[in-house]
């Protein structure tokens, strides 16, 4: 277990923790909270799904600031593997070192000298195992289901036990237990090897309520009728059934800070028709509901 | 004399009924693990409070691993702790000892341990044998196909991944030949004393396969259906970039039922999308209304997997025109028809005719898992010309 004193003093209640994330200016649902507190205290990974742009990402960075510990992401893509994910040699060092040394050393010598740790190319993994100060670091696996399968397999031993075997060098184990949020948005199912080693959350599209809320918080100049106005329509635009992809918090503030860039202070057909590529990223969605759909989305109570 | 039992602690009848409770879920399917009970266990010490919505949410963290298993934990949550005035569990005082949670038992399990819902039944109108638009939905008999078939689906997927991954990516790979490694290479020289011995190499690793299923699911296609879905759920699994859309008189994504699904929740589901889609097919139509929204996906490293009996009750020509201008942007297209591995099978309907111009291979899915072996898939080579070629058992593939 990490020392009690590494974990942040906020997680000592989920009120506290929902306080701090408030401060923030990230609004968080008791559910969500009570897992992420469950995570903390339990010393075991979160792994936030849901829709894109609903904020599973945010949730780490405003863990981060809210603790003052640093924030290690490590973006999964297709191809991610352990050279870019946990460590590397840093081979033309090494390569330097052999030749500045070959004369007054034996080979052996040489072999136990170029596999030290100043050798070692930290990649975000072995960065967030290694931790700095006290503090418990965030690591933020974003994207997992971006990365191939195998990844997930060599993601196992960092997951359950948080250490990292180098061949080399042995088992560096963590001093300072990360706490790591995994994020995924679906695309394909995550194995159950790495599921049964997280605690689980959901994140959904918010209410018009808690969207509000969000909109007041991260677009501060926004007037509260005009959220309350942008926080409906996006609310009905996306209970469509038709829309290929609906617009997620993300796309919701993005669409506020612009309207209110263009001075706007309620929504008019023309503004809203001109900033509609900000919510529908797909264009026969753009096209349809810009050209026939907008005015009745407009006019609905 | 045998002396009454010592009545439970509180705390000992609480570990009784979260016992019952978790062998509840186990029983509605959810997957809880002895982990993930004793996570409840912890998860419960650490609360501040034990109200009932901070240890539902808690049990929602700890025993929940995907949405559908949140609404389960929800579900059973409410009706089990809910019934605490009667409990599910009986008081252990009454009984003096811990009663038996659960009527199931763990032998009851399905030895494979997956889920595995009941066949979904869509009650419909009978069949009455006609195709036309207008023509009542046959209704949707679904069930699981064997673990058999599963299998040899998955690994059939897998091979059809490597045959359709044919570009280079962008990552690089070890190979045994292509340009020289030279990081490696240095790495590998630390062993032996900086020397080069040993050269090694790197290569383009092949670009993963990009892949459209185009999944008739019309009224003749679906004595097919359970052998099809199986096949289309081990493609999707096996291939991430996968789109899939279901046609009949009109045409739908289904993508979403895959992402993220088990088969046997996805084929759940998909007796709900499917009920209504009896009927006679337009293919035309439905390629036509894909290409138009969905045309820009089509890129020449998707393949594109159309799977039909070509019955259709639209003309030739604009299926013809609409598979032309699919094929100028695809890198292959392949069609999976049902009865192409029966003896004598001719490509006789006029869609199927108007289609085998810009089909690269005609196959069944039978043939399918075995691209090798001998009844082989081998063509996913780009396009070249296009014979038919009579197949030994009297039937026809359409070959490069």
């Amino acid at each position: 277990m990490t020392d009690p004193s590494s974990t942040p003093p906020f997680a000592e209640s989920i009120d506290g923790l929902m306080e701090a994330l408030s401060r923030q200016q990230y609004v968080i649902e008791r559910g969500l909270a009570t897992a992420v507190f469950l995570a903390l205290r339990l010393e075991k990974p979160l792994l936030i799904e849901g829709e894109p742009g609903c904020g599973k990402t945010e949730i780490a960075k405003a863990l981060a600031a809210a603790s003052g510990a640093d924030l290690i992401r490590l973006q999964c893509y297709e191809g991610l593997d352990a050279s870019a994910s946990l460590y590397e040699w840093d081979y033309p060092r090494q390569l330097l070192e052999i030749r500045l040394h070959e004369r007054d050393r034996t080979t052996a010598e040489l072999e136990t000298e170029i596999y030290a740790e100043r050798f070692l190319l930290r990649r975000p993994l072995l960065r967030a195992l290694e931790g700095s100060g006290g503090v418990r670091p965030v690591l933020l696996i974003d994207e997992l289901d971006r990365a191939d399968e195998e990844f997930e397999g060599l993601l196992l031993e960092v997951l359950s036990d948080f250490q990292v075997t180098i061949p080399e060098l042995g088992t560096i184990r963590a001093q300072t237990i990360p706490l790591v949020i995994l994020t995924s948005n679906r695309t394909r199912e995550l194995g159950d090897a790495v599921k049964r080693r997280c605690l689980y959350a959901y994140i959904g599209y918010p209410n018009a309520e808690k969207e509000v809320e969000i909109l007041r918080r991260r677009v501060p100049h926004l007037p509260e009728q005009f959220a309350r106005e942008i926080a409906s329509f996006v609310q009905r635009l996306r209970s469509q059934e038709d829309l290929a992809k609906r617009p997620g918090v993300a796309e919701t503030l993005d669409w506020a800070a612009a309207l209110l860039a263009l001075g706007e202070s309620s929504l008019r057909p023309g503004p809203v028709g001109e900033t509609l590529g900000l919510l529908l990223k797909d264009a026969h969605d753009l096209e349809t509901y810009r050209r026939d759909r907008l005015p009745t989305l407009l006019a609905a109570p | 004399m045998n002396e009454p039992p010592e009545p439970l602690s509180a705390g000992e009848r609480f570990l009784a009924r979260l016992q019952g409770f978790l062998d509840r879920l186990r029983d509605q399917g959810l997957r809880v693990g002895l982990g993930a009970g004793v996570d409840l266990g912890q998860a419960i010490g650490f609360l501040p409070s034990l109200d009932r919505e901070a240890f539902r949410n808690a049990c929602r963290a700890t025993l929940a691993k995907s949405p559908e298993d949140l609404a389960t934990v929800d579900r059973v949550f409410d009706e089990y702790w809910s019934a605490l005035g009667r409990p599910a569990v009986p008081p252990a005082s009454e009984e003096g000892k811990i009663p038996p949670a659960s009527p199931r038992r763990r032998g009851s399990r399905p030895p494979t341990g997956r889920r595995r819902p009941p066949p979904v039944e869509v009650p419909s109108p009978a069949f009455e044998g006609s195709y036309s638009l207008r023509a009542p939905d046959p209704g949707v008999s679904l069930g699981l196909v064997s673990d058999i078939e599963l299998r040899r689906n998955r690994i059939g997927a897998r091979r059809f991944r490597r045959r359709i991954a044919t570009l280079p990516g962008r990552s690089w790979r070890r190979a045994p030949t292509g340009p020289l490694d030279l990081r490696r290479t240095a790495g590998r020289s630390a062993r032996t004393g900086g020397e080069w011995v040993e050269l090694l190499h790197r290569d383009r690793a092949r670009r993963r396969a990009d892949l459209i299923v185009l999944w008739d699911v019309s009224g003749s296609m679906r004595d097919h259906t359970n052998t099809l879905f199986a096949l289309v759920h081990a493609v999707h699994r096996a291939i991430r970039r996968t789109r899939v859309f279901a046609f009949g008189h009109a045409i739908e994504e289904l993508t979403d039922l895959f992402e993220g699904q088990s088969y046997p929740r996805a084929l759940t589901e998909l007796a709900g999308r499917l009920a209504g889609t009896g009927g006679g097919t337009q293919i035309a139509r439905c390629l036509e209304e894909f290409h138009r929204r969905s045309g820009s996906m089509l890129r020449p490293s998707t393949t594109v997997l159309i799977i039909s009996d070509g019955w259709d009750l639209g003309e030739p020509g604009p299926l013809r025109e609409v598979l032309r201008r699919i094929r100028r942007n695809v890198g292959r297209v392949v069609w999976l028809n049902p009865y192409a591995a029966e003896r004598g099978f001719v490509p006789a309907t006029g869609a199927l005719r108007a289609a085998l111009p810009f089909v690269d291979l005609m196959t069944s899915p039978g043939d399918f898992p075995y691209p090798h072996g001998g009844r082989e898939m081998r063509s996913y080579r780009p396009r070249g010309p296009t014979p038919l070629a009579p197949r030994a058992e009297g039937s026809f593939i359409h070959r490069m």
